[in-house]
């Protein structure tokens, strides 16, 4: 059994401007065929802040998880840096910074990534061994700003990529317990998606496809694969069965994403995906904190009941986080 | 060797491309070279193929060539020893 783990306190910082879709840079330099399965993500518009950076967001949600856990930063014992996409300066620590920001001195920091939007689940992983192998350690605060890499927000086919940040604090005990986390990679695609950046000015940076029939077939079939084993998986080594699961949460991609998923898996992503994927478009690692977020403030998940969140990246990674609502003390009638 | 089952025919391939991919296309025509396929189609292709052959598509046999055009369908299925959808 898994010690125990759980979601503190979660906090997002969207900034105030909001770009419809329909005014992305550099739409007008695609083709008619690309602007068109951009216009059918079901991405209606997103947030974006030029004036803010990755960083920047990260903090700000930082701070907004300790105020919401009626914390300190003083009382991190760890504080871990979800990587952003594109770092402000090379050599330099993003993650010792937002420790001198926080205040988080006592805190164990380092900063974890590669994984794409799949980047929460080895930041889970990290808190939750920490809080199981240091019992003078009682929080971990997590944090991540999501921000493209490139000027242009589009990613052909797959998204619309907009601003935000998001924070968690993890404990040994708060109102969403982490049952289960699991997390699996092929290392075979780790470049299916770059940025070359090199000796280019940073207008001409361009998130690239390096083989689009391997990412529209080969991958796609091995993330049925993966995700039906995974599923398989959390559900059997929790002795739960589909019936137990109340609610699927997705990363936030595309309404095609969804359907891919709610048929490589039969079953239903909630709304609230879908509602968050039009005014959001896609945030990376922050998506299954801020769909959690919002099923929760819907009155969508009550003490006891158990979601799935399920995320996955071209990297590729695939990830399948249990949780269940509640300090564990409702009663199940299993 | 096992061959394709004679109730599936190349035909039957053709005609569930044309609904999945919106258009006609011919035996030999590389649907995923000519950008027509995303990774629903994907979905769909395998599943049918998995259903209509009776067999599993594992991981060593997502080779793109295994599907790219219908020939190459057949040819697969008939490699694999697909049994006939009942």
């Amino acid at each position: 059994m898994a010690p125990a783990t759980a979601l503190n306190a979660v906090a997002l910082h969207q900034p105030d401007g909001v770009l419809p879709v329909a005014e992305l840079p550099g739409l007008d330099q695609l083709g008619e065929a690309e602007r068109e399965t951009c216009a059918q993500l079901g991405i209606d518009e997103v947030h974006a802040d030029d004036s803010l950076s990755a960083f920047e967001l990260a903090a700000q949600a930082a701070q907004r998880a300790l105020a919401e856990a009626g914390l300190a930063a003083d009382d991190m014992g760890a504080l871990i840096l979800i990587d952003s996409r594109a770092p402000e300066t090379l050599m330099s620590s993003a993650v010792t910074r937002l420790q001198a920001l926080l205040g988080a001195q006592r805190a164990v920091t380092f900063s974890v990534g590669g994984l794409g939007c799949v980047s929460l689940t080895p930041a889970l992983l990290a808190a939750r061994g920490l809080l199981a192998a240091d019992p003078d350690l009682e929080h971990v605060l997590v944090a991540h700003g999501s921000k493209p890499p490139t000027p242009q927000r589009y990613r052909h086919p797959v998204t619309v990529s907009g601003d935000g940040g998001a924070a968690a604090v993890i404990s040994r005990s708060g109102p969403v317990r982490i049952l289960d986390i699991v997390q699996e990679t092929n290392g075979d695609y780790w470049d299916l998606f770059h940025v070359d950046y090199r000796d280019r000015p940073t207008d001409r940076w361009r998130e690239e496809c390096g083989d689009l029939p391997a990412y529209s077939f080969k991958l796609a079939v091995e993330t049925r694969n993966r995700l039906r084993a995974l599923y398989q998986r959390l559900l059997d080594r929790n002795r739960l069965g589909p019936q137990d699961i109340d609610c699927h949460l997705s990363h936030n991609l595309s309404l095609g994403a969804f359907r891919f998923t709610e048929e490589s898996l039969g079953i239903k992503i909630s709304t609230t995906c879908f509602d968050n994927l039009r005014q959001y478009g896609h945030l990376g690692p922050n998506d299954v904190l801020l769909n959690l977020c919002t099923e929760l403030e819907r009155g969508g998940l009550e003490d006891g009941q158990r979601a799935v969140l399920l995320s996955s990246s071209p990297a590729a990674a695939w990830s399948l986080l249990l949780v269940e609502i509640g300090d564990g003390a409702a009663p199940h009638y299993l | 060797m096992p061959t394709a089952p004679a109730t599936t025919t190349v035909e039957d391939v053709l005609a569930f491309l044309a609904a999945a991919l919106g258009t006609e296309v011919g035996p030999d025509d590389d649907y995923f070279a000519t950008g027509l396929a995303d990774s629903l189609f994907a979905l769909e292709l395998v599943t049918f193929v998995e259903h209509r052959f009776q067999l599993t598509v594992e991981a060593e046999d997502l080779a793109l060539d295994n599907f790219r055009t219908a020939a190459h369908i057949m040819a697969f299925a008939q490699a694999r020893g697909g049994a006939a959808a009942s």
